[in-house]
């Protein structure tokens, strides 16, 4: 009853005494170290794109931001602030919850992590110890039918930055990042090698910018990585792990792992035993050191928050979001090829939308697949894709632009593509009408833009001209005209090229075609 | 010295005197001065705006004159929680109760002296000094100030309750943790009240303890004090654990049928319903039994009006105060945690050749500097409650110590909790509890009593009532044998606010006749409890 009664302590137990479960999986020979098991588990540290922080009014900020503008009394610790959880952060946590199959707790709290440390100004951290957000769930990697297990998901406080100005043997605090909220993703210990570690990253950092639940920027330290890495030999069990700490890129993670998984067996193969460390990586050396060992570990003095009141989330509330939510990476790919859309261009459109901004408080950024979604209405997706893919990027990518830079509305290719489409104006036409859209940033619309740079296809009726430029095509390729006549058609197409050189593209290629044809039987 | 600021009260009776004619003959300015002479011999007040500047003279309150305890942020004055780590601390906002009163024309005449960051019972452990409890015994009318004997004005609120008691203002704003309004009330002979927790906002308020901390109010009269705290009162979404408007609804209406029942305005309210728990295990072997005699006093009286007085038990009540103080502890160590000297505050300046590349150093440093002898007993009490080896026996056991007490309240109480989601009535309960504020009269500042365990026991009337959150209130009840204050607490269910300051103000006005019919009959209740007085003295 009275166990009951402290809602944390029953988590706390099931939590810490549960016996470590590791997926087996079937041994993976790696010829980098044949008769080893390299396991890998990681806590992931993402940045929650939300304006204002955690528990304050006060904005996040962006990277390059002037130091200790975006401060309240609260990131700073001031006597006599109070928490108050801003509702935009915990939305943005469940629907990462969410995607990642993970199941949301309707009961979650906070508690304090104490340790003193001039970027902590408060001395403790709010973080989400004994209760968190969500626990369990998987992730999906993208190579060889790897699932990877996600423990759990539970909010927290960033911590100020501090930077050591070495000259004037000083520690620079900037509070702008305290108090930002972080998502903590811990994953289960299922990757095997360096490899599958980088395609979990990549994996889940595409999920988050996909819900715009963060931007995923490791380089920017929105993304931080703490991996635990541990070997043993196949079929034994598994070795003591050490953690390596604050990596900062996928490149440096792989090269962080695969140091730490050679060092490991060297202890081992000299009849060692690997301690249990926490490390750092040198990214000159190319290799790890000792931050500190399992004795120094400090007792962080954890303590259920006495001022935030437990966090209930109603199935409600989280039937709300899941329906809100964006689609995921994996849906919206069979979304697209079931439109139709080949393997490739898919990769194309995917892999330019998610270059795309992540909005704040989970506003959706419009990339390239909302791009393609709005065209797409009410006409031929594939038509659409191949404009997109083919005509846009691709003109754009001669430019050296990327789809960020696209001036073209939505408005306005649509209507591009319906004039090509209706015959209003030819293919080629319609190349070019874009060609200028883009190198002169114009707003106009495509049909008013046609008809000032007359690009108006010949019309059906007006067969006179299109015998005219076949006429004058025949003169002009006196020795191409001959051979058609003497009966190779292949010849033909050259003849077609140059009505459509005559008439700047504005002849139907079909329609020349049948009169050249008409023109030289007589 | 005109007679209407005449700081000593010579018995309880003075203390219905309406703060409003008192005030309305002086003006702001003269009153500023006096203060600060009245202030030098009672060492209440720490700080004084410089000019009197109300920006609302016209709001409902701008009779009002209020001292605030310095551990309650103002931007106008230092907010120091008579600490030498905040010593030149002046907050940049002002806390929400202080806000309100302001925005309703109350004049803030001072920050009053506490103990460091409410830690303490008797307000001595302050860099301000101790507060020298204003009471004058009628026994030493004639002797000049200076001979007479210096008692404590109890703690942590003992500046805020010594400035009311002097006359130096109207109502004080003081904090509540374990007992720090009620506790210098009781000492000091005026009325202090523990609202339930979460109707007035912290924010603002610094924090000792968050889960137990209360802004208190103080005031010589039951009228000043419910003035005040109806003033304070309200959801203020800056603080996280505020009572929201549907819970205080809730509990309003629950309270709503009995209080309908009760006058306290006239001069014999009929009481006939109210049903009055008397907590046997609040009559420890430490209670001095010339208290008994005052608290008997005031059932007789109760019980002339009807009241009805019931003998409950709290079984729990004995481990409260070491839940407490490992709660209020652990807490503390917590909260205290960011006075370190970086961000603002006392830093004290390492001493050469300390390897300033370990935080431990340069932070110990301050931390020892800055903090008193008490304040580092909590800190490094409530940091042992937390460790990865103590947590389970001591944090969460005192967590559960506390759900228990709860839980006693719960089951006493006739009217359920607001707070819990299927709360059943208990027609057999009570309506409000009622037992000694302390255990004694305020102790000599010289006395063992301000060392040793002493101060710590002081508390143990009123901590349960904090680990539950519930209003108390304690008013002036006579006077003990060596004709010093002694003050009743009356304790209700969570959100009964009204319904306490309503039993406190029948009591205040019956304190106030003269002393009781001779020939007052004991019930059989009331002779029970005598029984189990007795019987807790023996053992």
């Amino acid at each position: 009853m009275l166990v009951r009664r402290c809602p944390w302590r029953s988590v706390q137990l099931h939590q810490f005494w549960r016996p470590r479960q590791i997926h087996t999986r079937e041994a993976i020979y790696d010829k980098r170290w044949p008769d080893w098991e390299v396991v890998i588990g990681i806590e992931v540290h993402a940045q929650i794109k939300s304006r204002r922080k955690l528990f304050s009014e006060s904005f996040t900020s962006r990277p390059g931001e002037t130091p200790n503008t975006t401060v309240s009394a609260f990131d700073s610790a001031f006597p006599g602030t109070l928490p108050t959880l801003n509702p935009k952060c915990v939305e943005l946590g469940v629907r990462t919850a969410l995607a990642l199959n993970s199941k949301v707790q309707p009961h979650s709290a906070f508690d304090r992590k104490h340790y003193f440390y001039s970027d902590l100004p408060a001395g403790y951290q709010i973080t989400q110890r004994y209760a968190p957000l969500a626990s369990g769930g998987y992730i999906k990697l993208s190579k060889g039918d790897v699932s990877v297990g996600i423990t759990q998901i539970q909010l927290e406080q960033d911590t100020a930055k501090s930077t050591f100005d070495g000259l004037r043997r000083t520690s620079l605090i900037d509070l702008n990042r305290a108090g930002s909220g972080l998502m903590e993703i811990v994953s289960e210990p299922d990757m095997r090698s360096p490899e599958e570690t980088a395609d979990y990253v990549r994996t889940l950092q595409a999920v988050l910018r996909c819900v715009g639940s963060s931007d995923g920027n490791m380089e920017q330290g929105s993304f931080r990585c703490d991996v635990n890495v541990s070997v043993n030999k196949h079929g034994h069990a598994h070795g003591t792990r050490c953690e390596i700490k604050n990596l900062n890129s996928v490149k440096f993670m792989m090269i962080a792992i695969t140091s730490e998984v050679f060092r490991h067996i060297e202890l081992l193969e000299s009849g060692r035993s690997v301690p249990q460390d926490t490390r750092g990586f040198d990214e000159n050396k190319a290799e790890t050191f000792n931050l500190r060992s399992k004795a120094d570990s400090p007792d962080y003095r954890y303590m259920p928050d006495p001022n935030i009141p437990p966090l209930l989330l109603s199935e409600e509330y989280i039937e709300t979001i899941r329906k809100s939510m964006p689609d995921l990476p994996d849906a919206t790919r069979a979304r697209l090829l079931n439109l139709g859309l080949s393997e490739r261009d898919t990769d194309v459109l995917m892999a330019i939308d998610s270059g795309r901004e992540v909005g704040f408080d989970g506003e959706l950024g419009k990339g390239a697949v909302y791009y393609f979604d709005s065209l797409a209405q009410q006409r031929d997706p594939r038509v659409v894709v191949n404009w997109m893919t083919h005509e846009l990027i691709g003109q754009l990518t001669a430019r050296k632009e990327t789809f960020s830079d696209n001036p073209v509305s939505v408005e306005q290719l649509g209507e591009l593509i319906d004039l090509v489409q209706n015959g209003k104006i030819t293919g080629t036409s319609g190349k070019l009408l874009l060609k200028h859209i883009i190198a002169n940033r114009s707003s106009s619309a495509p049909s008013v833009l046609a008809q000032e740079l007359s690009l108006e296809a010949v019309s059906e009726g007006d067969s006179a001209s299109t015998r005219a430029w076949c006429v004058e095509a025949i003169e002009a390729l006196p020795d191409e005209a001959e051979a058609v006549r003497q009966g190779n058609p292949r010849v033909l197409n050259k003849l077609v090229g140059k009505v459509m050189q005559l008439s700047r593209g504005r002849a139907d290629a079909q329609t020349a075609r049948v009169v050249l044809e008409d023109v030289l039987r007589r | 010295m005109s007679v209407g600021v005449y700081p000593f009260r010579s018995c309880g009776s003075s203390c219905t005197r309406s703060f409003a004619t008192s005030n309305l003959r002086r003006s702001a300015a003269i009153h500023a001065e006096h203060a600060q002479l009245l202030n030098k011999s009672t060492n209440a007040l720490v700080s004084f705006p410089t000019k009197n500047h109300n920006p609302n003279p016209h709001g409902p309150l701008s009779h009002l004159t209020v001292a605030v305890k310095d551990n309650i942020c103002t931007t106008h004055l230092p907010t120091t929680c008579s600490s030498s780590m905040l010593r030149h601390f002046t907050s940049p906002f002002d806390a929400t109760a202080v806000e309100l009163l302001k925005a309703k024309g109350a004049t803030i005449i001072g920050k009053a002296n506490c103990d460091e960051f409410g830690m303490g019972s008797l307000n001595v452990n302050s860099i301000h000094g101790p507060v020298v409890n204003p009471y004058q015994s009628p026994d030493e009318k004639h002797i000049p100030r200076a001979e007479r004997e210096q008692r404590s004005a109890g703690g942590s609120s003992g500046g805020s309750a010594a400035a009311v008691a002097a006359g130096l203002c109207d109502a004080a704003l003081g904090t509540d943790t374990g007992g720090s309004v009620r506790l210098p009330a009781s000492y000091c002979g005026i009325t202090g009240l523990k609202p339930s927790y979460g109707l007035i906002s912290r924010w603002g308020v610094v924090s000792f303890a968050d889960s137990l901390d209360c802004v208190g109010v103080f005031g010589k009269s039951m009228d000043t004090v419910k003035t005040v705290f109806d003033s304070i009162s309200s959801y203020d979404p800056k603080d996280p654990t505020a009572a929201t408007p549907h819970t205080r609804e809730r509990a309003k209406a629950l309270a709503e049928s009995l209080l309908s029942t009760l006058d306290a305005n006239l001069s014999d309210p009929d009481l006939s319903s109210l049903r009055i728990g008397i907590p046997q295990e609040y009559f420890p072997s430490e209670l001095n039994i010339t208290i008994v005699t005052a608290v008997r006093k005031v059932l007789e009286r109760l019980s002339s009006l009807g009241a009805q007085l019931i003998p409950v038990s709290l079984p729990s009540t004995p481990y409260a105060l070491s839940a407490y103080y490992v709660i209020a502890s652990a807490e503390a160590s917590s909260n205290l945690a960011r006075y370190d000297g970086v961000q603002y505050g006392t830093r004290s300046p390492l001493l050469p050749g300390v390897d300033k590349s370990k935080p431990g150093n340069v932070y110990a440093h301050t931390r020892s500097a800055g903090f008193g002898v008490e304040v580092q007993k909590r800190i490094l009490l409530g940091t042992y409650a937390l460790t990865a080896d103590a947590f389970d026996n001591y944090f969460l056991q005192a967590q559960r110590v506390r759900q228990r007490i709860k839980a006693d309240f719960d089951s006493a109480f006739r009217v359920p909790n607001a707070q819990l989601s299927n709360p059943s009535p208990n027609p057999d309960g009570v309506d409000i509890l009622l037992h000694p504020s302390a255990i004694r009269s305020a102790p000599r500042l010289d006395s063992d009593a301000v060392s040793g365990l002493g101060p710590y026991l002081q508390d143990v009337m009123t901590v349960p009532a904090s680990l539950a959150g519930l209003p108390a209130v304690s008013v002036p009840a006579g006077s003990a044998a060596d004709g010093w204050p002694v003050g009743v607490s009356i304790v209700g269910q969570w959100g009964s606010d009204e319904l306490v300051m309503c039993v406190g103000k029948v009591i205040e006005g019956t304190t106030n006749e003269d002393d009781s019919d001779p020939n007052f009959a004991f019930d059989f209740a009331f002779g029970s409890i005598v029984d189990a007085v007795g019987r807790i003295d023996a053992t």
